[in-house]
């Protein structure tokens, strides 16, 4: 009887335990609605960059404004219209971020620009509207390259805070560009900012003026030259404008990529018959001939080890891109085989990806090809974009393309999301090159 | 005659003692002999009984043990054994006749007593066995009650989930949670900026609290592959859609809901 009364009592506790764990385990899962969320919007991310404090109408430099437009040009943000702007906080305590949030901002950045010193320096401070909370606050001096400069820095830091990408606002552009008509044209080679603001004139010439490119310290352009009637080769430095002629062989001269360390030029010759190409140790003047094919091999552009060569060749009947190891054999090796044209290779800066031009269903499209699985996206749409290059960041692309039969500079997101013409007034606008990071 | 009493009254005494001991002792094994029925008597002063065993012993044959209670219920296994120190002189021939007769007297007086002591005892022992009976039935009682009681209450317990399953069940059957589920998922999905980083492979969870309204009142962030972009988005996303759309039925709205974010491309 009573071994019964246990066994009964037993299964009765255990019963119930069972039960209570079960209510306990099924709780949360049960009183929780579960949901799976597999699609975004391709929106950029809404920001407000509220006017900076201590600025006076009418200054100069609106730091705000470049901001913004940074941001905007990135194609990852949309800041929100200053017409649409509810108050104009200059700091954190004064955001009442329900305001913000009723405008649909997610981010806003406010700041004010203070005496610092006898100089001057702008402080900023970026806050998530939705939850309220600090994410960056920094105070910058302003220094000898003025506002602008510390505006597009803070453009810089937002951008890194807000993506995990540092902002490449603070680089340069380089670019061609031509005015007038034949027989009376002008050349011109151009360094601006990033955001196309300060060009200057590196140098001009009534002779085509051709494939800029940077040296990796930023502080050289090399490029080709027709001042001389023949092309030849240039070196030149910005801040002191000193260059000097660093290749005029007989046949062409074209075509300058810096190796990695940036002592070294690949270049393109045709003084063996036709074009190939050659590497050119800068101090030394020593010349080696990379490839010797009846092929056009032309545009080389270096790996990140300084290696090899990745360079354009139509040995195959058509341009393709291959890749010769800069070992004794030379052997090259096809890269590209998707399209049945594919072009001027410019590597990415963390060396997996080469962009490039594409024969895309009709069009002279941007292409990005994916070094390890061979994929390659076209990033644009157009029928005549030529001359990419990557942002030192990787995350944008520069190009040349046509707008009204005049050549424009464009830029799109690394990914094709987002796409931008740059506006500009100097007529023609050809090959533009991203810098790379300045030296801090 | 008297003199010779008084001055052997002690020993004579003892004597008188030690043979109704004797007596007593043999009249006792002879009951022991010849009756199943225990003797429940004289030993009461000399009996020691371990107090260890005996709620052993009580518990081995009871269904309960009320340990407070501690009648004698079985033999306690008396063992009366005769005093060997008190051990008087022997006694001399010539009061042998007057001892015998005394003894006689004792003997009788003794019998009787022992009939009526053992008669009190017995029925003290039966109102005791009684009681304590009635003792154990009553707690056998309060205890079944106290776990019919519990059972019952978790019984009401499993019959109010069941029921609140059942209905939760006829909810999602009627559609309405799958309905709500794909409106929330839609509220949702329109205020996720991606990043870019927010690849095939990420899979970031949001646990999310909502009141009645829709507003939602927390976010919090659980396992993420993603980086800070990603993670700021998808809080974000959440925060940007308060107020969540509410459900068609009033059943369906759950306040707390597990948003796992896990691009497909």
């Amino acid at each position: 009887m009573q071994a019964g009364t246990e066994s009964m009592r037993r299964p009765g506790t255990t019963l119930a335990a069972l039960a209570l764990g079960l209510l306990a385990m099924a709780g949360p899962s049960h009183a929780q609605l579960r949901l799976d969320i597999t699609q975004g919007v391709r929106d950029a991310v809404p920001i407000a960059v509220v006017p900076f404090g201590g600025q006076t109408d009418g200054t100069a430099t609106d730091v705000a404004q470049v901001i913004a437009d940074d941001l905007r040009l990135s194609g990852r943000f949309a800041p929100l219209e200053r017409r649409d702007m509810v108050a104009r906080p200059t700091s954190g305590p004064e955001i009442r971020f329900q305001d913000w949030r009723l405008l649909k901002s997610d981010f806003i950045v406010v700041g004010r620009v203070e005496p610092d010193g006898a100089g001057s320096a702008v402080a900023f401070e970026l806050f998530n509207v939705q939850t309220g909370q600090a994410l960056l606050a920094q105070r910058l001096p302003v220094g000898s390259r003025g506002l602008r400069a510390a505006s597009h820095r803070i453009a810089d830091l937002i951008f890194e805070r807000l993506t995990g990408i540092p902002g490449a606002f603070s680089t340069r552009i380089a670019y061609v560009t031509v005015e007038g008509r034949p027989p009376s044209q002008r050349y011109r080679l151009v360094v601006a900012d990033a955001d196309g603001f300060n060009p200057r004139t590196v140098t001009q010439s009534s002779e085509p003026i051709m494939s800029p490119a940077w040296s990796p310290d930023g502080e050289s352009l090399a490029y080709v030259s027709f001042e001389s009637k023949l092309s030849a080769i240039y070196l030149q430095r910005l801040a002191s404008g000193e260059r000097r002629r660093v290749s005029a062989r007989s046949g062409i001269n074209g075509a300058p990529a810096f190796s990695p360390d940036g002592r070294r030029l690949a270049i393109t010759l045709s003084r063996d018959g036709n074009l190939d190409i050659y590497t050119l140790e800068l101090a030394t003047q020593t010349l080696t001939r990379v490839t010797s094919d009846d092929a056009i091999d032309t545009e080389p552009e270096w790996s990140k080890d300084g290696r090899s060569l990745y360079f354009t060749s139509d040995r195959a009947g058509n341009a393709q891109v291959y890749q010769v190891a800069l070992d004794e054999a030379r052997q090259a090796q096809r890269v590209t085989f998707t399209n049945g044209y594919n072009a001027r290779p410019r590597l990415s800066p963390d060396g997996n990806e080469l962009a490039m031009v594409t024969l895309d269903r009709g069009g002279y499209r941007i292409g990005v090809l994916d070094l390890k699985t061979r994929n390659l996206r076209v990033l644009t749409n157009a029928r005549q974009d030529e001359s990419p290059s990557f942002a030192p960041n990787g995350a944008t692309v520069i190009y040349a393309t046509k707008d009204r039969a005049r050549g424009a500079l464009a830029m799109v997101s690394s990914d094709g999301r987002f796409q931008q013409r740059l506006s500009s007034d100097q007529g023609d606008v050809r090959e533009p090159v991203w810098s790379p990071f300045p030296a801090r | 005659m008297p003199g010779f009493v008084r001055e052997h009254l002690r020993p004579l005494m003892g004597s008188a003692g030690l043979h109704l001991l004797l007596l007593v002792l043999v009249a006792g094994a002879a009951l022991r002999w010849t009756s199943t029925q225990p003797p429940v008597q004289l030993a009461i002063e000399g009996v020691v009984v371990d107090a260890k065993d005996l709620p052993k012993s009580a518990r081995a044959g009871k269904p309960v043990p009320p340990p407070k209670v501690t009648p004698p219920p079985e033999i306690p296994k008396p063992r009366p054994e005769p005093e060997p120190k008190t051990e008087p002189a022997p006694p001399s021939p010539d009061v042998k006749a007057a001892e015998e007769v005394q003894a006689a007297d004792a003997e009788r007086r003794r019998v009787a007593d022992e009939a009526a002591r053992k008669e009190a005892a017995a029925d003290a022992e039966r109102k005791h066995a009684a009681v304590a009976d009635a003792r154990r039935k009553q707690e056998e009682q309060d205890k079944a009650a106290r776990e019919a009681k519990l059972r019952s209450e978790r019984e009401s317990e499993l019959q109010r989930q069941l029921a609140a399953e059942e209905e939760a069940a006829a909810v999602a059957r009627s559609g309405v949670v799958d309905e709500y589920r794909a409106v929330l998922i839609q509220a949702i999905e329109r205020n996720w900026i991606r990043p870019p980083s927010a690849r095939a492979g990420l899979e970031c969870t949001l646990f999310v609290t909502q009141a009645t309204g829709g507003t939602v009142i927390d976010v919090k962030l659980g396992t993420c592959n993603g980086d800070q972009a990603v993670r700021e988005s998808i809080a974000n996303a959440v925060y940007r859609a308060s107020p969540l759309p509410a459900p068609r039925d009033p059943r369906a709205f759950e306040r707390r809901l597990q948003i796992v974010f896990k691009p497909t491309e």
